[in-house]
């Protein structure tokens, strides 16, 4: 109906002597033009029209949102169209929905409230693989072995390529400083008792551990967390089936056992890296192998040995725990994966800082 | 009487995190008999489902299911019910890494002590039953929202259970398939004993099949009625539930 020129939608508001607001609405209502402001006091509203054009649906909309926590609205004068529109609505409407107010501190409140629960639940997440562990000794627990074999691929054999590249460029990247300080005091061979214990002890374990939280501990939240939008984990529920066993244990288990191994390897090929620069101009390769042979002891292995299996553990729990508080929606799965590379970089970095001040204690 | 009951729900209250929906349901059901819930769309159906067969814990009342008190139960205790129960969600909730037919065998490859074939062809089976002899290769992104019900319902009868709840089995369903179903339901209750407790919307089929019927009322919070699904067809029967199966029987 675009031969009429569209006038601009209208609504004229008049207080009768018995206390009754008349409304009379006019122009042409579409959801592009601004709809009128009205203000208005009283529970008794009757609605009229005058000149009313076209209407849309912002029309019944518009009355919706205004009245209908009006107790006594009288439609009666509204042609049959827009009346039949509007009382569809007002029949499926039982309480209107709260406006959530967010105030600032409000909201601070909220999510402080959110935290400290959810530590709640990742204690009691972590308290349900004790137990599952515990119950797999007693081979009482049921676990998806293939999910086991599965992951030991995917998070440990596919991981190789990452780890030794960062593993290689850590050892470089160590060696390169390294002998720009010992040139000055000429003492260049030791780059190699610095690179290969650096990488034993320390940057073997976190860089594998910190690659296990970017990779594994992402892709665990979120397979687990989509597995909780499509009610996949209450379908295993409802076989009496703990999910934490069967989805969780198997991948635990595989990360904490390959991490360890990864990290290994990212030592090696650290060590490797570094005689690359070393070599370079500096010193001889078996100058270099004779100093790291002399430099790393097994208690240094060991350190670093500990360390990555509790990496591993932390990588997979945080991937796994946050999948399973993920919220049921697409958001809440991403989330997930976010909050668990997050949490597990986080929680490695802080035990990695508590093991520094164990092994100090005991002189190890 | 009362130990052979199934399941028995005494003024049980439902509903999710707290937040109670539905009050007052009270009834009990005897082995080899079959119950659907109705009412309105969002009334709580899906989640008093969830309540009797103890995948929730109840939020007030009581209820027993397969000789289970439920507010007493243990853990672990819950957890050896479920095993003996089939559930198909009312959104199927199919593994959607597996194959129809791993989502069948998962079950059986898990509580059941058979060979490899015999799980195989004991799943294949189920799934022919449900009429999904051609798709058993299939993943589940890949069948239809009807294709994935029969699937679910295949996955709940996989270790014969003595108590199966259906969420809404019949919806997405073509009528002589739903027809089909019906069949199968009846079936399964006549020959193996199986109770079935199911949510659906065809009154036709609920008089068809149910030997009673729970109406939920969303308007009270509460359990509105319980009897023979034919009792509310008559006049002067519950108000609500009687206009449920006239109007539903009239279109
Ligand atoms: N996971 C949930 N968390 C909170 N509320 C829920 C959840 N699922 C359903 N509800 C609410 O519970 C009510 C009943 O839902 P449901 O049992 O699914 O209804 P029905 O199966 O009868 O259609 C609805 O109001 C719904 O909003
Ligand atoms: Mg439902």
């Amino acid at each position: 109906m675009s031969h009429a020129p569209a006038s601009p939608p209208r609504a004229r508001t008049e207080v009768l002597a018995d206390g009754t607001t008349v409304i009379t609405l006019g122009g042409d209502w579409n959801r592009q033009a601004a709809t009128p402001a009205i203000a208005f006091k009283g529970d008794q509203v009757r609605l009229v029209t005058e000149q009313l054009g076209d209407f849309d649906s912002s029309l019944p909309g518009w009355i919706h949102a205004h009245f209908r926590q009006v107790r006594r609205l009288d439609l009666s004068a509204l042609p049959s169209r827009l009346r039949s529109l509007v009382e569809l609505a007002e029949q499926s409407t039982t309480t209107p929905s709260p406006e959530t107010t967010g105030g600032l501190l409000a909201r601070f409140g909220g999510w402080g409230l959110e935290s400290s629960s959810s530590w709640g639940r990742a204690f009691e997440h972590i308290g349900d693989v004790a137990l599952g562990l515990g119950r797999l000794l007693i081979g009482r627990a049921r676990v998806n072995w293939q999910d086991f074999w599965l992951q030991l691929q995917t998070a440990g054999v596919d991981a190789l390529p990452i780890v030794a590249l960062l593993g290689f460029l850590t050892g470089l990247i160590m060696a390169y400083v390294g002998l720009i300080q010992l040139r000055q005091v000429g003492a260049t061979v030791y780059v190699a008792n610095l690179v290969s214990l650096a990488m034993t002890r320390e940057m073997g374990a976190l860089m594998t551990g910190v690659i296990a939280c970017g990779r594994t501990a992402t892709s665990f939240a979120s397979q687990l967390g989509s597995m909780n939008v499509s009610q996949e984990t209450d379908a295993l529920r409802v076989l009496g089936i703990n999910p934490v066993e069967y989805l969780g244990l198997p991948r635990i288990l595989a990360v904490t056992l390959m991490v360890p191994l990864l990290s290994v390897f990212a030592t090696f090929i650290g060590v490797f890296g570094g005689m690359i620069v070393a070599c370079a101009g500096d010193l001889s390769v078996s100058q270099y192998l004779t100093q790291v042979v002399v430099a790393i002891s097994f208690r240094s292995f060991l350190v670093g040995f500990i360390k990555s299996i509790a990496f591993g553990f932390i990588a997979a729990w945080a991937g796994c725990y946050r999948g399973a508080v993920a919220k049921p929606s697409a958001l809440g799965v991403g989330e997930a994966a976010t909050s668990a590379a997050v949490l597990g970089i986080t929680l490695i970095v802080i035990s990695d800082a508590l093991f520094a001040v164990i092994f100090n204690l005991f002189n190890f | 009487m009362t130990t052979q009951d199934i399941l028995v729900s005494e003024g049980l209250a439902v509903g999710h995190g707290g937040n109670v929906i539905m009050t007052s349901i009270d009834f009990r059901l005897a082995p080899g008999r079959i119950l659907a819930i109705v009412g309105p769309s969002g009334c709580g159906k899906s989640t008093l489902m969830r309540s009797l067969s103890g995948l929730d814990l109840p939020l007030g009342g009581r209820s027993e299911v397969l000789g289970l008190d439920l507010a007493v139960a243990t853990a672990t205790e819950r957890e050896g019910t479920l095993r003996r129960l089939g559930f198909l969600f009312q959104g199927s909730a199919l593994f959607s890494s597996l194959t129809l037919r791993e989502n069948v065998e998962l079950p059986m490859r898990e509580f059941l002590r058979a060979p490899r074939r015999e799980i195989r062809a004991l799943a294949e089976y189920k799934l022919a039953l449900v009429g999904l002899a051609d798709a058993m290769d299939k993943m589940p992104a890949e069948i239809s929202g009807g294709m994935a019900k029969r699937a679910g319902i295949a996955r709940a009868m996989a270790l014969d259970p003595d108590l199966i709840f259906l969420d809404e089995p019949s919806a997405g369903l073509d009528p002589l398939t739903s027809g089909r179903l019906d069949e199968l339901i009846l079936k399964l209750r006549d020959t193996f004993g199986t109770t079935i407790v199911l949510v659906s919307h065809e009154v036709p089929s609920i008089l068809r099949i149910a030997d009673f019927c729970v109406y939920l009322d969303p308007d009270a919070g509460r359990m509105g009625a319980y009897g023979p699904p034919r009792d509310f067809l008559a006049a002067g029967s519950h108000a609500k539930a009687h206009a449920f199966f006239s109007q539903a029987r009239i279109s």
